[in-house]
């Protein structure tokens, strides 16, 4: 594909606060990075990834006090970046102080089984950022792609 | 494809088929049947995740509780992970340092014979 024809353009989707809406949101918002050939497959997968872990916070924030208004799921493309964003209606949280985990080899990693999300974020995307408040989180994560 | 878990015994142990995407509308499904083998007093589990489409972080989460479960009962847990795309996701969480994730369940469970 040309730089001429490479798509630009927005995809948007108000999800339900369930889980059982995981996959779909993952399909869509994978399939609209795919539009654009520059990204490697890896990175298409890193997008389903990404989307899913902030959707999925997205979900136990809501969860935590009751919300049940949709979760909004945005994926743009725009010049040399793929851009997704989560918003949501929870209670917020402070990024900053997103603890560490244990040493992954230490008996005490084990009891941990959440908290590995963000971190998942700001390591697959070029870029993760987190605007957080009393109505609600929006989670911004860009992807660059370079020209194939 | 949502989750779905197909159970069999194999010599000592017992298998775990899990088929589908283990996020969070798919872990409650998986976590049952890990604390339910739990309760049997088992000795030694095999996940196998051939079939697994998609992990995320709170699929991971499954399998760290499922080892800690079993631990705590003297219990031993395997796991089945050839395919890429499932692999990379433990070694980005470094958890390839904590499980030995093997290609084939022969890999896992010697015929024979629990390892």
């Amino acid at each position: 594909m040309s730089s001429a024809s490479r798509p630009v353009g927005s995809v948007e989707i108000a999800v339900p606060p369930t889980p059982e809406y995981l996959q779909v949101v993952r399909a869509i918002v994978g399939a609209t990075a795919a539009l654009d050939d520059r990204l490697q497959p890896g990175r298409v997968a890193d997008v389903r990834l990404v989307v899913s872990e902030a959707v999925t916070n997205a979900i136990r924030a809501q969860a935590t006090v009751g919300v049940a208004a949709a979760i909004d799921v945005r994926c743009d493309l725009v010049g040399d970046r793929i851009i997704v964003e989560v918003a949501d209606h929870g209670p917020g949280f402070d990024p900053s102080a997103v603890p560490d985990l244990p040493e992954v080899e230490t008996p005490e990693r084990l009891r941990h089984e959440s908290g590995l999300g963000v971190s998942l974020m700001h390591q697959l995307a070029d870029s993760a950022q987190f605007e957080s408040g009393p109505g609600g989180t929006i989670v911004k994560l860009t992807f660059v792609v370079g020209d194939a | 494809m949502q989750l779905d878990v197909h159970r069999y015994p194999r010599d000592t142990c017992v298998v775990l088929v899990v088929l589908g995407d283990l996020d969070l509308a798919g872990a409650p499904r998986l976590r049952q049947a890990v604390v339910s083998e739990t309760a049997t007093g088992i000795r030694h589990l095999v996940l196998d995740l051939t079939a697994v489409d998609f992990i995320d972080s709170t699929g991971l989460g499954v399998v760290v509780g499922a080892l800690r479960r079993l631990r705590a009962h003297d219990a031993e847990l395997s796991l089945v992970c050839p395919e890429p795309r499932i692999r990379r996701v433990f070694e980005i969480c470094d958890l390839d340092r904590v499980f030995t994730l093997h290609a084939t369940l022969d890999d896992a469970v010697p015929a024979g014979g629990s390892q």
